[in-house]
């Protein structure tokens, strides 16, 4: 089996999604000669040819906006953003035309779309290479929002996404696009939109988390254990239609939940799971629910690692929820 | 393969006009229509005025909540409508094209119950009234969000393009949208991707209250097509044979090969904004009695004499023809009802995830007690 790392393995599916389906097609800055910044989409326009894999022209509103045209005609579009905090000029298309095509025609025209983006920080990126916009997106009806943490995921997640029927916003932590390989099976599978996975199982405590964070959850929970608490850990994958059924199991065993995201703090995905477990699980809480997240600041350079989740942070969350 | 005919120059100083005024023909090549076509033009503009007229009535009773009218764009829609090769070719329509959508042959059983947001509304009662859409003959739905549906045309040309389908892309807007960025994004990728997209400015001059002298300081929209290395033809919009001409001609072009263009339309608006607007605020009554006197009908209809293929008597007969037809339709769209009120929930996503059948329950439960 081949090891991957994410971006071999968004290549790949992408790769493997374009032979199977000669509907799909590519189109976004740079994604056709230069096969991206990240080189995600490389060797990919010599496959297919520049009609199917188009080097657009440096518009979000056009690369989202064609995107939506596209697939109302019948084809299956992968638009790349070039950075997710660049998606703010294709939002009127992605808001207003996407995510609403399918309801404000009553079902007769649909929009089945994937905008792949890098998303969050790590990377010495200051303000407009390192948000985590997910909230925006998942407070939007008519959008499914994937954040992946693994190459494993990343391929059968970008594949599940193409075969959907609706627009997903496919999110890639850029910091982990060469940070991790992994064995990556070279069959078809599909990863379904909406599954949590447990990475961790424990009695203790349970850490959700999602997307980037997932590395420093993980080393936490490694710690944690070392020190004999028992934490599951889980990792949301979609955060839009989150895993509900997956994050209430878990914390009606352990009684304590953690949410980290590197996201800003207010109006997030975290405060969502949070008051979610609040309202339905409240007798069963040994302790309030806690979140961890990035700051309700714009993302600053100097500050890149202090910004997002520390283990640190993890852990003196984790602290206080288990000494409650 | 090459065009058959070229008629019309892209980029004229003085708008593209085949009938004047008095209603001569005033073109350097013949017209070639049948009589039955001619006439036909005249009773869709003719039925356009009549629904505008109805929707007026409408609003005015109370029975529906917005209207966007269109009378004065009457030529102007009737031959972008014939200019497309309906079922087959996809329009990317705004929200001032109730006209141009009747002409497409959209049941107006439809657009009242689109107007009254009921159950014989094909998109269930979900928009505003003036958004009609129809996936059978190819009319995206509209979207209130000015010029957000320019780049989707260009995408869906785009994709005509790739896979051969021999469409195009037919995308209308008013004199406003083309002040958006997504305008711009949207005409500039068709057209450097050479797609078969026409994009068409009804321009009546005024959005909202904004005159077209502070919306742009181009000599007129046609022009921004040179920018974009695209034809840009300026024509008289209230000339339904000129709409109609320059509009195949454009079509024509694009399902050649010969890439996308951007049509000028020159209309006026009789109607305030819409239903919400008052327009007395922004435009005097002299300007807007100066503005009915170039009525589009009545010119047409000076032509159509002039051929003998218009007499009173068979005007008369059409009108009361259309308006039972209207009457009719009104009535059947009123008794279709109330839609399901847990449609709501319906066509967010192919399924309803776990957080739409929850909320569909909430109410349900209060619907139920």
């Amino acid at each position: 089996m081949p090891t991957m790392t994410l971006i071999q393995a968004i290549n790949t599916a992408l790769d493997e999604e374009m032979s199977r389906d000669e509907r799909v097609m590519l189109l976004g800055e740079d994604v056709g000669k230069r096969g991206g910044v990240f080189l995600a989409t490389e060797g990919l326009q010599q496959k297919y040819g520049p009609d199917r894999v188009i080097d657009s022209p440096l518009s979000e509103a056009a690369i989202v906006g064609a995107a939506v045209g596209l697939a109302a005609h019948g084809m299956r579009p992968v638009a790349e953003i070039q950075f997710a905090d660049y998606v703010f000029p294709g939002i009127d298309q992605l808001f207003s035309q996407a995510a609403k095509l399918r309801y404000r025609s009553g079902g007769q025209f649909t929009a089945p779309m994937v905008v792949r983006m890098p998303t969050g920080g790590g990377v010495k990126g200051g303000h407009h290479h390192s948000q985590s916009p997910e909230a925006h997106f998942a407070h939007t009806a008519g959008l499914k929002v994937v954040v992946v943490s693994t190459p494993y995921d990343a391929k059968g997640l970008l594949k599940a996404a193409i075969r959907n029927d609706d627009p997903v916003v496919f999110m890639e932590p850029k910091r982990l696009y060469r940070a991790i390989k992994e064995e990556v099976p070279s069959d078809d599978y599909l990863i379904p939109i909406g599954k949590a996975a447990v990475r961790r199982e424990g009695r203790d405590i349970s850490l959700v988390s999602y997307g980037g964070p997932m590395v420093e959850t993980l080393r936490a929970a490694e710690e944690m254990a070392a020190a004999g608490v028992e934490p599951e850990v889980i990792d949301l994958r979609t955060v839009m239609p989150w895993d509900k059924e997956t994050v209430l199991n878990s914390v009606a065993k352990t009684g304590r939940l953690l949410m980290i995201s590197e996201a800003p703090r207010t109006a997030s995905l975290a405060s969502e799971v949070a008051a979610t477990v609040s309202e339905e699980l409240f007798d069963q809480l040994l302790a309030p629910p806690l979140r961890v997240t990035g700051f309700d600041t714009p993302y600053p350079l100097a500050q890149d690692k202090l910004y997002m989740p520390t283990v640190t942070r993890i852990l003196n969350a984790a602290k206080r929820l288990l000494d409650y | 393969m090459v065009q058959e005919k070229i008629r019309f120059q892209p980029f004229s100083s003085e708008p593209i006009r085949l009938i004047d005024e008095q209603g001569h023909w005033n073109a350097p090549f013949e017209h070639g229509l049948p009589p039955e076509q001619l006439q036909r033009f005249y009773r869709d503009m003719l039925a356009a005025r009549l629904l505008d007229e109805k929707l007026v009535i409408l609003i005015r009773t109370g029975k529906t909540s917005f209207i966007a009218p269109h009378a004065g764009h009457e030529a102007a829609q009737v031959g972008i409508a014939h200019a497309l090769q309906r079922g087959h070719d996809w329009l990317f329509p705004y929200y001032r094209d109730m006209g141009l959508v009747l002409a497409m042959g959209v049941p107006l059983v439809e657009i009242f119950g689109q107007t009254l947001g009921n159950a014989a509304d094909p998109a269930k009662g979900r928009q505003m009234p003036s958004h009609p859409g129809s996936k059978s003959l190819n009319i995206f739905t509209v979207c209130s969000a000015i010029a957000s549906h320019v780049p989707p045309a260009a995408g869906a040309a785009i994709s005509m393009k790739l896979r051969r389908t021999q469409q195009v892309a037919v995308c209308t807007f008013g004199d406003g949208a083309t002040s958006e960025g997504d305008w711009h994004a949207g005409v500039n990728f068709a057209a450097v991707q050479g797609a078969p997209a026409v994009f068409v400015c009804e321009n009546n001059r005024y959005a909202i209250s904004v005159n077209i002298s502070k919306q742009t300081a181009s000599e007129n929209i046609a022009v921004k097509a040179q920018a974009y290395g695209i034809p840009g033809y300026y024509v008289d919009g209230l000339d339904v044979l000129a709409s109609y001409f320059v509009m195949q001609e454009a079509i024509e072009r694009a399902r050649l090969g010969h890439g996308a263009s951007l049509v000028e339309l020159v209309v006026n608006r009789f109607g305030a904004h819409s239903s919400a607007d008052d327009d007395s605020r922004y435009r005097s009554r002299e300007e807007l009695a100066a503005e009915r006197q170039h009525d589009p009908l009545p010119r047409y209809q000076r032509f159509l004499e002039k051929q003998g293929l218009w007499d009173a008597q068979w005007a008369n007969e059409l009108r009361l023809e259309i308006s039972k037809e209207l009457e009719a339709a009104l009535q059947a769209a009123q008794e279709a009802g109330e839609p399901d009120p847990l449609q709501m929930f319906d066509d967010v996503y192919a399924a309803r995830p776990w957080h739409l059948e929850e909320q569909r329950r909430l109410v349900m439960d209060e619907l139920q007690s």
